[in-house]
This record gives C-alpha cells, structure tokens and sequence, in this order.
C-alpha cells in the first residue's frame, strides 16, 4: 500500500471520528493541537485506524504518535511488513 | 491547656504498629478498662482476655437458616467445607451447629463430618425436651444447645410458665442430656432482658453447681443469647442490657468458666459486631456469629467479621485463610443470595472509591483509601468507580478488573474505546449526574465485548 492510499484512510479516520473535513489536512498537524482531539477521541483515532486497514498497533507506541505525518509513517510500517 | 507544638519529620510516620498494611490495623489498647458493678470497681485486662482461647463459633446452618429458604444439603457441606477452611487447623472457627429434625437435617450432618476436618466441630440445637437427645444421640453429636428462655417476657408469655417452674425444667432437660452423654449448652434467650439478680444468676449458679456432678467434658455451657440485640457495649450502661456487666456477673458471680460461655447477638441496633467484640473482651471465650451475619430478622454477628477482629485483636492471621472470605461469598452469589454491594469486607464496592480525587490518591499510593492489603488478603484490589472524570485508562481498568484478566490478558484502552465513548456521552450528551454503576458498564461489556463477557461467565459457572 503507497503512503497516498494510507493518507487517504487516516483522513477517512480523522473525518469520522473528530467529525472534520480533512481534505485540507496537512501531515505537520497534530491530533491534539491542531485538530483538537480529546483524549478519549485519541484511543478512538487508534481504534479507527486498526480497523480502516485491519491492522493491530502496539498501543503505547501508537498513542505516543502525535501528528498525522507521524500516524502516516507508523501505519505503513504495519501494512508493508 | 497544654499548648501542642508541630513536630516536623523527615520521612512520613505512618504508625505501623497498628496500621502494618498487609494486615488488617491491629486493636491496642493503652491500658485496662473498668466497670462499676455494684459497689464493687472491676478491672478487665484486654492483655488477660487475649491470653484467653478466644474462639468464634457459627450457626450458619442453625440461626442463619432461619432467615431464609433452606439451603440443599450440597450447600451446606460445600460452605461447611469452605469454612473449616476459613478458619484453618487452629480451630478459629471452633463450632458449628446443624438442625437435627429433618432427614435432610441428618443427612447433612453426615456428610459433613465425613470431610473429615477437625474444626468446626459439629454441635446440634434441640427444643428443650427430654425426647429430643434420642436425634442427638443418633446422629453422635456431643455437644447440643438447648432452648433456656430467660426473660419473663418468654417465659411467662411464650412459655406460659413462671419462673419456678421454667427453673425446673431448664435443670431437668439438663440432667437429661448428661444421662445421655451430651454436653448441654443452655440458650439462655432473651438475656438482655431478663431479671438477672432474680432469675438469671439463679439459674446459672444451680446450673454450674450441678456441673460439678458430671464429667469435665459434659460441664454445661451458657451462651448468652440477646436475642433482640438490646446488650449494650458502653462502659457504665445497666442491667440487663449491659455486656461487660452482664458477662462479669455470670464468669464472677455465676462461676462459668471462660470457656463455656459464649455471645450471641443480633443486629436489630446495629450494634451486633461491636456487641459481640465487647463479650470477647469481657470474659466470653465464643462469638456465636453467622456467615454475612444472615440471621432472624437483622441477623446475626458477621462470621467474617469476627474473623477480621480475631486478626486485629491478635496481630497475626493465626491459620486463618482470607480468602476464603471471598470464595464463601462468590459462592453465595452464585446460589442466589444477595450481598449489598457496599457490605464491608465482601461487597461488590467495599473497596471502590467514586470520588475523582480519591481516585488520584488510589492511583499515588493505594494505602491513602485502601483499609488494608486487600489484593493479598482478599484476592481484591482496590477499584475506582466511573465517571467523566475517570478517562480511558479508568475504564480500561475497570474492566480487566471486572473481567478477571492479568498480565498480558489485560485490555489495551484501543479495545475499550467503545464503553469509554458510552461513559462519556452519559456525561456530554445526556447530562448525567451520577456515577456510572457496575451494573451500566457490565452491560456494556457485555454489548461491546461479547467474546470476552461469554468466557467471563462460563468462568463464574464453573467457578
């Protein structure tokens, strides 16, 4: 999977679960900060992005990713292994 | 006024000596007690009655059962197996009496003496009548209580008796048992609202004075009965209703021996447990008590209870096996009889903090709201309740509590995040006030991880 296709998911997960149009999301931006993701809605960000690309992310290091470029890099390590 | 100076320390006193926190605190007393009885001053050493072979005894089986639908006879052996193990070889759990009218009364007697255990031993409860020791006989119990009603209230209006004849009676079903070989143990109902000067401490001293005729063994036993749990602990209450009075008239003046007197109580004033505490203090060897203190109406002094005194007053588990609490308690549950959820010692909340900042201090150091190493003693670590306060990790907690799972079995909150959004949208979306209750989120266990829930109860059924 290119990292355009995982972009594409994470955004899907964004939207979905912060309730957001993410077309104009950048990878710089972080959860927290940027797209105010409570902390409940981080566990959520996680949960979503395991099931959009049927994948199981260690936890701790998962919710340690802050930004969605770092999401991005962290899902692709998982689907290309 | 001796004015207090703030003494600052180094490291934090936690007063270990009575707070050591893998037991529960331990009771220290400073010093005698004293109790004006009469014209006289009477000193009781605490240090003297721990010397004492203070014993908890049961009736489970026997009051206990009064109060409820009969348990089956698996029931009984099982808890009855249980208990002597709650007790341990040192026979903490020294008695315990079954019925003996039913056959299924025999029959559990039966089977519990075939376990084998040394302790509890097994004694009986007859009506007194003479007919009566022929069942206890059979079923080879040396030790029976019988029915000694010492209040006019009984017996002038329940017994239709004045006192000389219930005098007579008590003594001639005595005489009874001892021409039989049984130990009589004499219920003396009511206590706390008997004449004592004239009736009760007659009865005793003629009771104890005929004593002296039969073997050691077979010496008659009182077990103080307050039946409508009217005894009073306080230093200085009167007659009838006060313990220490009470029990010092009948070891002093009535001549029983420590170790055949005993207490039973009931809770009708919410003083059953301290009540009976006070009797061990007293001069009581025996606390009569029932397990969960399920007893007629308000109950009886709580088993368990009597066993986390025991430790206190000791300082040491002495064979007692804790956890044996819990199992007994898991084991009632799962045939149907409810325990309040905030019932010390064994409730589904007893060790649950709600408060946000309780929680924070649970999370620092479990000591701050935790009465004792509860996971060590009992198999139960302390809990937090849920709110919107409580976040992911709260409830993640929660339920690999409530699940039972450990190490690497443990949820990660990712697999939770379902019940967690529920907890919170109680809070954002609907307004809730209130804490989430165990019932709530074990439902949504139950809808969010059903897998999970399926192997919980097939746990709990086989368990």
């Amino acid at each position: 999977m290119d990292r355009e296709e995982i972009k594409a998911g994470v955004c899907r997960v964004i939207s979905g679960v912060l309730g957001i149009d993410a077309t104009g999301v950048s990878e710089a931006q972080s959860f927290t900060a940027d797209l105010g993701a409570e902390s409940v809605q981080s566990v959520e960000l996680m949960a979503g992005f395991e099931e959009e690309f049927e994948i199981e992310m260690d936890e701790d290091e998962a919710l340690s990713v802050q930004t969605v470029g770092g999401a991005i890099d962290f899902i692709a390590k998982y689907v290309n292994s | 006024m001796k004015t207090a100076d703030l003494i600052e320390v180094d490291e934090p006193n936690l007063l270990d000596e009575q707070f050591d926190y893998s037991l529960p605190p331990r009771i220290l007393f400073d010093g005698p007690l004293y109790e004006e009885i009469g014209d006289r001053i009477v000193r009781f050493d605490p240090e003297e009655a721990l010397a004492r072979d203070l014993v908890i005894t049961d009736t489970t089986f026997r009051d206990g059962q009064q109060a409820r639908p009969p348990y089956t006879v698996e029931q009984q052996v099982r808890l009855f197996d249980m208990m002597a193990r709650l007790g341990g070889p040192n026979g903490v759990i020294r008695q315990t009496e079954f019925f003996l009218y039913t056959k299924n009364d025999r029959r559990t007697l039966e089977e519990c003496r075939a376990l084998g255990h040394r302790f509890p031993e097994i004694t009986s409860w007859i009506r007194a009548d003479k007919g009566d020791f022929r069942l206890v006989r059979e079923a080879g119990v040396r030790e029976t209580g019988m029915l000694t009603p010492s209040s006019d209230y009984h017996i002038f209006y329940k017994l239709k008796k004045d006192r000389r004849k219930a005098f007579n009676d008590y003594l001639e079903v005595v005489e009874a048992a001892w021409e039989a070989g049984i130990r009589p143990r004499c219920h003396l109902e009511d206590v706390t609202r008997a004449d004592v000067e004239g009736y009760v401490l007659p009865f005793v001293q003629e009771l104890m004075r005929r004593s002296e005729q039969a073997p050691p063994e077979l010496h008659a036993k009182i077990r103080l009965c307050d039946t409508m749990g009217f005894g009073i602990s306080y230093p200085g209450a009167g007659l009838p209703r006060s313990i220490p009075k009470l029990v010092y008239l009948m070891t002093n003046d009535g001549g029983v021996p420590h170790d055949c007197l005993e207490w039973h109580g009931h809770n009708d004033f919410h003083k059953v447990h301290v009540n009976g505490a006070t009797a061990w203090l007293y001069g009581c060897n025996a606390l009569n008590t029932t397990l969960f203190g399920f007893g007629e109406r308000t109950g009886n002094p709580p088993l368990e209870g009597a066993i986390l005194e025991y430790i206190g007053l000791h300082g040491g588990l002495c064979g007692i096996d804790t956890m044996m609490i819990q199992e007994m308690a898991d084991y009632m549950r799962s045939i149907g009889v409810d325990i309040a959820p905030n019932y010390p010692f064994v409730g589904r909340d007893f060790n649950t903090t709600r408060a946000g900042i309780h929680a924070g201090g649970l999370r620092s150091d479990e000591r701050i709201y935790n009465i004792f190493d509860t996971t060590a003693l009992f198999g139960r670590p302390p809990r937090v309740a849920i709110t919107d306060k409580t976040g992911v990790d709260g409830v993640a907690l929660w339920v690999n509590e409530f699940l039972g799972l450990k190490g690497n079995d443990r949820l990660s909150k990712i697999r939770v995040h379902k019940i967690a959004r529920w907890v919170l949208d109680q809070y954002e979306v609907h307004g809730r006030m209130s804490a989430i209750t165990d019932e709530e989120l074990e439902e949504q266990v139950k809808i969010n991880l059903p897998d999970r829930y399926a192997t919980y109860q097939a746990g709990r059924k086989a368990g």
